[in-house]
């Protein structure tokens, strides 16, 4: 009987905590809606990236090959090579923008006006001699062709280093294939025995590197694979511990959390009604963003959901116990809000959800890698995008938690400690 | 079983330096309607916390109908229904679920439940469609009935109310004291806390008056009026209160005492003073105000109130506590 009418409290202060979210599209939107948002926005940004479909490079192209040069002592305008260097470019991942001069930074029209104006990532200058050269028409005074090299240049914007290699890289991997392919033209063309051919073209190339990302899961993955399992670590951040941290807190401002205190219900009942709404959320959360994934970027991801499942409740220990200690501590819902803010907002760039904590400064590094929300997304990730046994996980799922059943007992001292408050 | 519902014996409350509550002892029989009076920090808050187990006391017990709070908390809490100053309700809900919700918080479900919400729909005059609208669309007035109704839901045998007419107008003031009556009328006890002498005197059949922590004085509301041995109150209002006329009426023969109120309805300053012999002093007290300058507005003599007791009690005048 009596064990019937706590069920039948903590599910009504469960039910209530619910409504609490549902009907207020502000709550909505932090607990909700916010990681969500974020998710469609880096994911759009950057989550097609590792597909090789790299976004088109806004280029510019500055073909000074037409112009005259002297060519032992006759002009020239043979433009071929060039030309077809330029059709080369348009045919890969460039979108280009031809010009008639590099110029300057000042001047409307020309290449360098268009870097300094952020319109384009990069250009590169194609020679005046750059057929000549690469046709061997420079000769000595025996009628000999002369070695004489090709010098491209290429310009990148200064004030955005991260483009600008992206550009460089793009505009040199052309160029090396390019070379590769020119080459090949000429040594069908020297007049040489079959067999020696092959060392000409050793010679001229000698090491081979290619380049290709490992195979980890038994399918091609693209970094928004990565990402959706990753910000599964978000919706505990922002709907446990957001949820737990402002719910009591709110309530208790309200004057709504007193009188349960003084209702014949035991403060523990009220905990457990407010933990389970608080994990609905989490639930609720984790399940949108993953539909999301899957419908707006087409995620092909594992599906271990009893693991899923476990591993959410134990993360959700960890948020909602950080978010207990937060109401304890903060004198209103606003005081709550605030200090959810300053934690969370810095927090969930440090769990490597959107971002490999590899890219950060080495104390960072240290710092993500302490947190369960971390072991979190690492499991995750290890689950859902490389099938990874349990065997493999089973650190990061001991080390969350022991942090999650540590740091939940440790919510319910402070929540004790705040009903002496009231 | 219990002659009292309320016993309150030897109760202390300290908040590490400061003593809220100092040694305060009363017993509230059953049925009684029981007004706690005194200005903001007197103690009363403490002591209505106390009693509705929000907060334990540093020594003392309290028990209700027979039950100690700190042995029998739930059953304490059973027969207790507290009714807070403020709304405490979740505005998100409309009335039908705020009262389903604290329904099942007191251990209702079902059948019985659903009845004890329709009656209590009654009582707070909503209509269906109203008792489905959302609480923060409500009126001051339906919102602070949908409060009272939430605290009664699981039928209490005693009732406390926090200052339940604060900040009412005066109509909703009046039909909250039937409400208070009606619940007395059906056998509740009933513990008012109160800064308004006027409602303590008209509702309760007995008042604790409450200062610094402790209980000054506690009867029904005629015997403190009679024990100032007082009968009338001399209220002057001048054109202009200034210190000049307060020390001229304090210099006539027979006045005790001169304070500067303020009814706070209509703003007004006025100069409640008590005498002896209010009849014979009225004459001197007109010409030392007029001798100032001043003009007269009004004077008259007034019945003793609750707040005249405090002010011979302590000396010091309720208002002014709270301003």
């Amino acid at each position: 009987m009596k064990l019937k009418r706590t069920i039948r409290q903590t599910f009504a202060i469960a039910k209530t905590d619910f409504l609490g979210i549902a009907r207020n599209r502000t709550a909505m939107f932090f607990t909700l809606l916010f990681p969500l948002f974020f998710l469609i926005i880096i994911g759009f940004t950057f989550g097609t990236a590792g597909t090789g479909e790299t976004s088109r490079i806004r280029l510019g192209v500055v073909n000074l090959d037409s112009i005259a040069v002297n060519v032992n002592g006759t002009l020239s305008t043979n433009s071929t090579i060039g030309d077809a260097f330029v059709q080369g470019l348009k045919s890969v991942n460039f979108t280009v923008f031809e010009y008639n001069s590099y110029g300057d930074k000042d001047s409307n029209g020309t290449a360098a006006y268009d870097i300094s104006n952020g319109n384009i990532k990069a250009a590169i200058v194609i020679p005046a001699n750059f057929t000549e050269t690469l046709s061997f028409q420079y000769k000595d005074s025996f009628g000999a062709p002369v070695a004489t090299k090709a010098n491209l240049m290429v310009y990148t914007d200064p004030s955005d280093p991260t483009g600008s290699l992206i550009a460089q890289q793009g505009v040199l991997g052309f160029v090396s294939g390019f070379v590769k392919s020119y080459q090949e033209n000429i040594i069908n063309q020297i007049q040489i025995p079959q067999g020696e051919k092959e060392f000409v073209s050793v010679l001229t190339d000698p090491i081979q590197t290619t380049a290709r990302e490992a195979d980890i899961s038994g399918r091609r993955l693209r970094w928004i694979d990565y990402m959706v399992p990753g910000v599964l670590g978000l919706a505990l951040i922002w709907a446990g511990l957001n949820r737990a941290a402002v719910s009591i807190a709110n309530e208790r401002t309200l004057g709504t959390f007193q009188r349960m205190v003084i209702a014949p219900v035991s403060p523990m009942t009220v905990l457990a009604g407010k933990f389970l709404s608080s994990l609905l959320i989490v639930y609720m959360s984790a399940f949108v963003m993953l539909v999301t994934g899957l419908l707006l970027f087409q995620v092909s991801l594992f599906w271990n959901i009893p693991l899923m499942v476990a591993l959410i409740f134990l993360g959700s220990l960890t948020a909602i116990g950080l978010g207990l200690i937060i109401s304890s501590l903060a004198k209103n819902a606003d005081a709550a809000n605030a200090i959810v803010i300053v934690i969370s907002v810095p927090l969930q760039f440090f769990i490597g959800a959107f971002f490999p904590l590899s890219i950060m400064p080495v104390p960072a590094q240290m710092f993500g890698e302490t947190l369960p929300f971390t072991k979190f997304v690492e499991v995750m990730q290890g689950s859902m995008t490389r099938n990874l046994p349990l065997s493999s996980l089973m650190p990061q799922i001991v080390y969350i938690a022991v942090f999650g059943i540590g740091l939940f007992a440790a919510g319910i001292a402070a929540y004790w400690w705040s009903l002496k408050r009231l | 079983m219990a002659e009292y519902d309320i016993e309150v014996d030897a109760v202390t409350k300290r908040f590490e330096a400061t003593v809220a509550v100092d040694n305060v002892s009363l017993k509230v029989e059953k049925g009684e309607l029981f007004g706690l009076l005194g200005p903001n920090g007197a103690g009363k808050s403490t002591l209505t916390k106390m009693i509705s187990g929000m907060m334990n006391p540093t020594s003392g017990s309290i028990k209700i109908a027979g039950y100690d709070i700190r042995e029998s908390p739930m059953k304490v809490k059973e027969l207790m229904g507290v009714i807070p100053q403020d709304i405490v309700l979740y505005d998100y809900m409309n009335a039908l679920e705020n009262l389903s919700f604290f329904g099942k918080i007191y251990g209702l479900s079902g059948k019985l439940l659903q009845e004890r919400i329709d009656k209590l729909i009654e009582f707070t005059q909503l209509d269906q469609k109203a008792a489905k609208r959302r609480i923060s669309t409500y009126s001051g007035g339906m919102k602070r009935r949908v409060n009272i109704a939430a605290a009664l839901l699981h039928e209490p045998q005693v009732i406390l109310m926090d200052e339940p007419t604060a900040g009412l107008d005066p109509q909703n003031r009046l039909a909250l004291w039937d409400i208070i009556r009606s619940l007395h009328e059906q056998g509740k006890t009933v513990v008012l806390t109160t800064h308004l002498m006027d409602e303590a005197e008209e509702l309760c059949n007995r008042v604790a008056i409450m200062d610094k922590g402790q209980i000054i004085a506690l009867d029904t509301p005629h015997r403190l009026i009679k024990k100032t041995n007082i009968e009338h109150t001399i209220t002057v209002i001048p054109d202009r209160i200034t210190d000049e006329e307060m020390t001229a009426i304090k210099k006539v023969t027979g006045v005790r005492s001169v304070r500067k109120l303020r009814e706070t309805d209509e703003n007004i300053e006025y100069l409640g003073i008590i005498a002896d012999q209010p009849e014979e002093a009225l004459p001197d007290i007109m010409t030392a105000v007029l001798s100032t300058g001043r003009k007269i507005r009004s004077i008259e003599l007034s019945r003793v109130t609750l707040e005249d007791v405090f002010i011979a009690m302590t000396g010091r005048s309720l208002r002014q506590e709270e301003e």
